[in-house]
């Protein structure tokens, strides 16, 4: 996931470390040191995840947007110059709007905020904002907590008695709770020194940095793996086990599926490694066969791997986490009741791949792929008579059409209790039949009093006619036999 | 959403009572096709809906539209009240359908106006919902069952929706609190079952429904809380579109739904653009194509956050509490590329589902379409942001990433380990993943040894990979057409007679090969100059044979069968490969002391010969020969002739010391061409020619070679 550092540049940063027989440094120095230490480990150990740097101080300055150039980044660090004082909260819009534009809301961002604890004084002080934001009109919000999922981290080139002297401490504890508690505060044990901000800078890494290493096994072919970015874990929003669910790092290949189905999921994941290697073999084969492959990550917790490939024809092994759960994509049905094909009584593909199991059908049709009866809105009644109408007016050749739709018709107003509906159509009917002209098929007239009668017994409740799963027929005459052509 | 939420259990209770006979005073006019017709004919009288139908239709709107986007896990018991409770379905997930619903209803029929009204209560059906929220559900029952000893950690909470017409606000009170004592009493009831579970949580939504022209006697109250368990709150409302609107609205806070409008459809893409125009005509309604979908409002998480939602057309209809935020059709388009930016699918549920336009677009995507949708920006920019399209007859509302990916410029493979190895069995793994398929089989379906089918599946998976070599170069058996029959049958977890059978015929075969010393496509990478010889090869061949089988050898008694063929039948048995090991060091030395004349003889090989073993080579010579020993039809190559010719003139000699290589190749050829019986007319030949046809002109005397054609 990507980092955001936000380095103070105010003044108190250039305040001298005393130290004793040696060079004297300033705590700009030692947060420099400390960060171009973070710079060469993920230069080295996180080379796919973008970094920017952002300077502040009563102003802010996007020095380095998102890269993955790490020397671009050393570069502008030794470059920064001495601002003025320090005024955090328009940093951290600074910073809200950066990661927003860049990234949208949803992607996860860490901000690393390297600052001496002299959090500013008067208007702008954290303090000061901290005091006002209950009092903040909508769009003077505090920044915190970011549109975003963010980890804040604070690393402060002070000790914690230094901190805990002045308020600062707790201003700061205040800001990570701000962040709904996603972050941490770093401070530095013992006398400020390069070997102390090393071992503060060691810990942020430690936490929040480490590269994220798997098995993928494949029965007994596997292959060590990196993931990028790395998986966090989840929190399952259950509230009967709200357990954090973490991938395991023994990452089962469950088995193949097709791409017809491949979905998007909400994170994807490069995989990345003179030997053969499993995964170089399972990419070329995924991409010459256009499969995906299943890949089970802990416990009823699945995603896929499949070959991606971009504009520049490079292509690697994606991996896409599913949301936990037995069934994470409706239209596989649960991962637990996949199977081989080898126990299948037939190929579900087919002998030459002509077939597939999938998509799963839901039980039930959605509204939509059903013909559903609504007369919330009266158009979508006056329609459902027309139809009836215009149909009844080219009997017998509609005898069919007309039917169906006066028995979908009856269906809806027994439901509703519409018996008043059934009445009025039977009317309309009745009249049509004292329209019908003197050219008109015989048969017409029979079947629409016919159907007319029918609704009238329905609408009476009498259980012999007002079944729901009963259908009006057509009334077999002499003359029928015309309307066999209209076969829907 | 929790899995025990409020919304994991919904208890509709519909007034069946008299007065719900009443009409709504909501006239539709269905005689629309009259008016055009003119001449005398007097058109039908405007029908009403009943409060009971308008109560009845606003109901299965709401259902239609919860079980379109949750088709499971929301579930929803719906009763009928009058003298007593009438249950329609129950908790159960097969009961969960409109069709259901539609047809209970049916049975029911409309309130008898005749009734006494006395006897006749919509508190029947409220004490019924509270009793029936406190009965367990099937995912309960199973989230219980998992969590056995904590099992007290699944919830039980519920809401009961009353469709109501009340007589006042205290009507409405004696409501409120009849449902409170009776939650009060079956918890008691509860506490001390194992079939039931005490209500935590009820939201009661009463709504009063009454007539249009009427003054309510009944007043709006927002959400209270009654008791630690009970929060209620009334809505008054206007029977009709009022109603329908209000239950859209509830359906929505309900089950956290938002929606979208779909603006600039271009009718004419679909087929039903004629159809539609006619209805329209007929229907004498505006042309508005605009199709609005409710979907989980994660769909609009992006918008929310990014405080694009209102520029992004979102606007208020209606009665101004609902909000939907339009989106722009693009012309559809399917590119898999966009597929990997998609952050969430959600299912959707049309407003008007029977509406042309509605219609038009859902059969659309139902037909496998895609359609992308543009969002409009704050900057004035636009984006595509969302994507419809369809899987397996659900509808779902896609969100596209829109943002930069942090995905973007991944590093290839081939820079990664194993990257630059170029001999991967690439389509055989293809044919092992396409072997290795899945496909689904129904629920609770466990093999001998009461394993799941995904555990089965990870099973096979375990058995095909116990030998599977990845690179073309490691194997020499899964180069061979001839050993494919044992290959595949062995990975089997049991063995047929028949199997057996063919895997045995294969072991023959692979005998059969080595008798006629048939070549084997040993790699012949990484070594350089020759490979191993031929029984070498043959060797090697039996080998990784046996190592494949015996991975096997575990799994039944036949498995071990076929590998006791293989040692019976298999060139080398060990102990006398060891006597062939130690007399290859012999060997290996006069190799050495003959490599000196062999450089200058390999120079003469052609660069792509040179690749081959020198056993292949003599193979294909060896062959070669066979052919023209074999049909004395087709003419002989001009340039084996000398090689046939310095046969003769160098007969094969024992040499003493040092032999060159030449002379023991020809030597060898002159051995194999011993083994078969050699043409007559070499055998007969003068100065190494011979006369062909030498009987023709026996037969008549005329000479048949006259300007290359036969004369009579």
């Amino acid at each position: 996931m990507p980092t955001v550092v936000l380095m103070d540049s105010s003044l108190s940063m250039t305040r001298p470390v005393s130290q004793e027989g040696s060079e004297e440094f300033q705590r700009k120095n030692l947060a420099v040191h400390g960060l171009t230490m973070l710079f060469e480990h993920m230069a080295t150990n996180y080379k796919l995840e973008f970094t920017s740097l952002v300077a502040f101080s009563s102003l802010w300055e996007l020095m380095v947007p998102f890269t993955r150039d790490y020397n671009t980044l050393q570069e502008a660090l030794s470059n920064l110059e001495d601002y003025d004082k320090t005024c955090l909260e328009s940093a951290l819009h600074g910073v809200s709007n950066i990661v927003q534009q860049e990234w949208g809301s949803t992607c996860p961002c860490q901000v690393v905020l390297v600052t001496d604890g002299a959090l500013g004084i008067g208007r702008g002080s954290l303090r000061h904002s901290l005091h006002t934001l209950k009092q903040r009109v909508e769009d003077k919000k505090f920044p915190l907590p970011f549109p975003f999922p963010a980890k804040m981290f604070i690393m402060c080139i002070a000790n914690v008695e230094e901190l805990q002297s002045t308020d600062a401490m707790d201003n700061l504890e205040q800001l990570i709770g701000l962040n709904g508690g996603e972050g941490q505060i770093f401070t530095m044990e013992g006398p400020l020194c390069l070997k102390s901000v090393q071992s503060m800078f060691g810990k942020l890494i430690d936490q929040a940095y480490t590269p994220f290493y798997a098995v993928l096994h494949c029965g007994n072919l596997a292959s060590d793996v990196q993931v990028f970015p790395r998986p966090e874990p989840v929190l399952v929003d259950e509230e009967v086990d709200p357990i954090p669910k973490a991938v395991q790092t023994e990452v089962d290949e469950v088995g193949a599926g097709t791409t017809e189905d491949a979905e998007e999921e909400p994170s994807a994941n490069q995989m990345a490694g003179k030997s053969p290697n499993f995964c170089v073999l399972l990419h070329g084969s995924l991409k010459v066969e256009g499969m995906v492959a299943l890949v089970q990550l802990g416990p009823e917790w699945y995603g896929m791997l499949y070959s991606q490939a971009d504009s520049k024809k490079k292509s690697n092994l994606m991996m896409s986490l599913f949301e936990p759960g037995p069934e994470p994509l409706p239209w596989l049905g649960k991962i637990s009741q996949l199977g081989p094909i080898s126990d299948a009584a037939e190929n579900p593909y087919g002998e030459d791949d002509s077939k597939s199991p999938f998509p799963l059908q839901p039980k039930n049709k959605r509204s939509y792929a059903q013909n559903v009866t609504v007369w919330i809105k009266a158009n979508g009644l006056q329609t459902d008579v027309q139809k009836i109408l215009r149909n009844a007016r080219k009997l017998p050749e509609k005898t069919q059409t007309f039917y169906k739709e006066l028995n979908r018709l009856r269906k809806a107003a027994l439901a509703f209790g519409f018996w008043e509906l059934l009445k009025g159509v039977a009317e309309l009917l009745e009249r049509e039949c004292t329209l019908l002209p003197d050219s008109a098929h015989p048969d017409a007239a029979f079947q629409l009093s016919h159907a007319a009668q029918q609704l009238k017994l329905a609408s009476t409740g009498d259980s012999q006619y007002s079944a729901f799963n009963h259908n009006i027929t057509p009334l077999h005459t002499d003359f029928s036999g015309g309307g066999a052509g209209d076969r829907m | 959403i929790m899995m025990f939420s409020v919304s994991h259990k919904t208890a509709f209770v519909v007034d069946h009572c008299p007065y719900m006979a009443e009409s709504s005073r909501q006239m539709v006019e269905c005689d629309m096709l009259t008016k055009s017709r003119g001449q005398g004919v007097i058109p039908l009288a405007p029908v009403s809906k009943s409060l009971w139908t308008c109560a009845v239709e606003c109901s299965m709107e709401y259902c239609r539209i919860l079980y379109d986007v949750y088709p499971t896990r929301k579930l929803v018991h719906y009763i009928v009240s009058d003298s007593e409770f009438h249950s329609l379905n129950s908790w159960r997930q097969e009961d969960q359908s409109t069709q259901e619903l539609m047809a209970a209803l049916a049975s029911v029929g409309p309130p008898n106006p005749r009734e006494d009204p006395e006897c006749c209560s919509v508190l029947h059906g409220l004490v019924a919902a509270v009793e029936s929220l406190c009965a367990i559900t099937q995912y309960q029952h199973e989230a219980r069952r998992t969590l056995m000893d904590v099992a007290d950690r699944v919830a039980n909470r519920g809401r009961i929706i009353c469709l109501t017409n009340a007589k006042s606000d205290t009507h409405v009170r004696m409501l409120e609190d009849c449902v409170s004592e009776t939650i009060q009493e079956q918890n008691k009831l509860a506490a001390g079952s194992d079939r039931l579970m005490p209500i935590q949580r009820c939201e009661l939504v009463l709504v009063h429904i009454y007539p249009q022209g009427d003054d309510t006697l009944v007043s709006d109250r927002s959400r209270k809380e009654l008791s630690s368990v009970l929060s209620s709150e009334v809505h008054s409302v206007r029977a009709g579109r009022h109603l329908a609107s209000k239950l859209n609205i509830l359906v929505q806070q309900h089950f956290d739904l938002a929606s979208t409008t779909i603006t600039n459809i271009p009718m004419k893409s679909f087929l039903c653009v004629s159809v539609t125009l006619k209805e329209e005509q007929h229907a004498n309604t505006s042309a508005n194509y605009d199709v609005e979908l409710l979907h989980h409002r994660d769909a609009h998480l992006e918008f929310i956050k990014s405080g694009d939602l209102h520029m992004a057309g979102s606007t208020s209809r209606d009665s101004g509490l609902k909000e939907t935020v339009t989106l722009k059709w693009c012309t559809p388009r399917t590119n898999n590329v966009e597929l990997h930016y998609c952050t969430g699918a959600y299912r959707i549920s049309p407003v008007d589902v029977n509406s042309r336009p509605s219609s038009c677009l859902t059969n659309f995507l139902l037909n496998g379409r895609s359609v992308l949708l543009e969002q409009p920006r704050k900057s004035g920019s636009k984006v595509i942001s969302h994507m419809l399209s369809s899987h397996g007859g659900e509808i779902f509302l896609h969100v596209l990433n829109s943002t930069r990916s942090t995905l973007e410029d991944p590093p290839s493979i081939s820079e990664g380990c194993g990257g630059r190895v170029t001999d991967y069995r690439i389509t055989d793994f293809g044919e092992f993943m396409r072997e290795n398929r899945l496909t689904p089989f129904s629920e609770g379906v466990l093999d001998a040894s009461g394993r799941t089918s995904s555990e089965r599946a990870k099973a096979q998976l375990e058995r095909h990979t116990r030998y599977w070599p990845m690179i073309i170069s490691q194997t020499t058996i899964f180069n061979m057409q001839a050993v494919v029959p044992l290959a595949n049958l062995i990975v089997k977890e049991s063995l047929s007679e028949e199997d057996v059978l063919t895997c045995q015929k294969t072991v023959f075969n692979l005998v059969d090969m080595e008798r006629k010393n048939d070549p084997l496509p040993i790699s012949t990478v990484g070594s350089r100059g020759k490979g191993p010889k031929r029984d070498e090869q043959y060797r090697i061949m039996w080998n990784e044979l046996e190592t494949l089988v015996k991975a096997h050898v575990g799994s039944s008694e036949r498995h071990q069968r076929v590998l006791e063929c293989i040692s019976a039948c298999r060139s080398k048995p060990p102990e006398e490969e060891e006597r062939k090991k130690r007399g290859r060091k012999r060997e290996d030395k006069e190799d050495k002391a003959e490599k000196n004349g062999k450089d200058a003889d390999e120079k003469a090989w052609p660069d792509s010969e040179r690749l081959k073993g020198p056993q292949e080579r003599e193979k294909e010579e060896q062959t070669e020969s066979e052919m023209i020993k074999d049909s004395p039809d087709s003419p002989e190559p001009l340039n084996k002739k000398p090689r046939l010719m310095s046969e003769e003139i160098q007969p094969p000699q024992k040499s003493k010391g040092p032999v060159s290589l030449l002379t023991m190749w020809t030597n060898r050829i002159t051995a194999t061409s011993r083994k078969h019986e050699v043409f007559a007319g070499r055998l007969n030949s003068v100065n190494n020619k011979a006369e062909l046809y030498q009987h023709l002109k026996e037969d008549n005397g005329m000479d048949l070679h006259e300007n290359g054609k036969a004369t009579r």
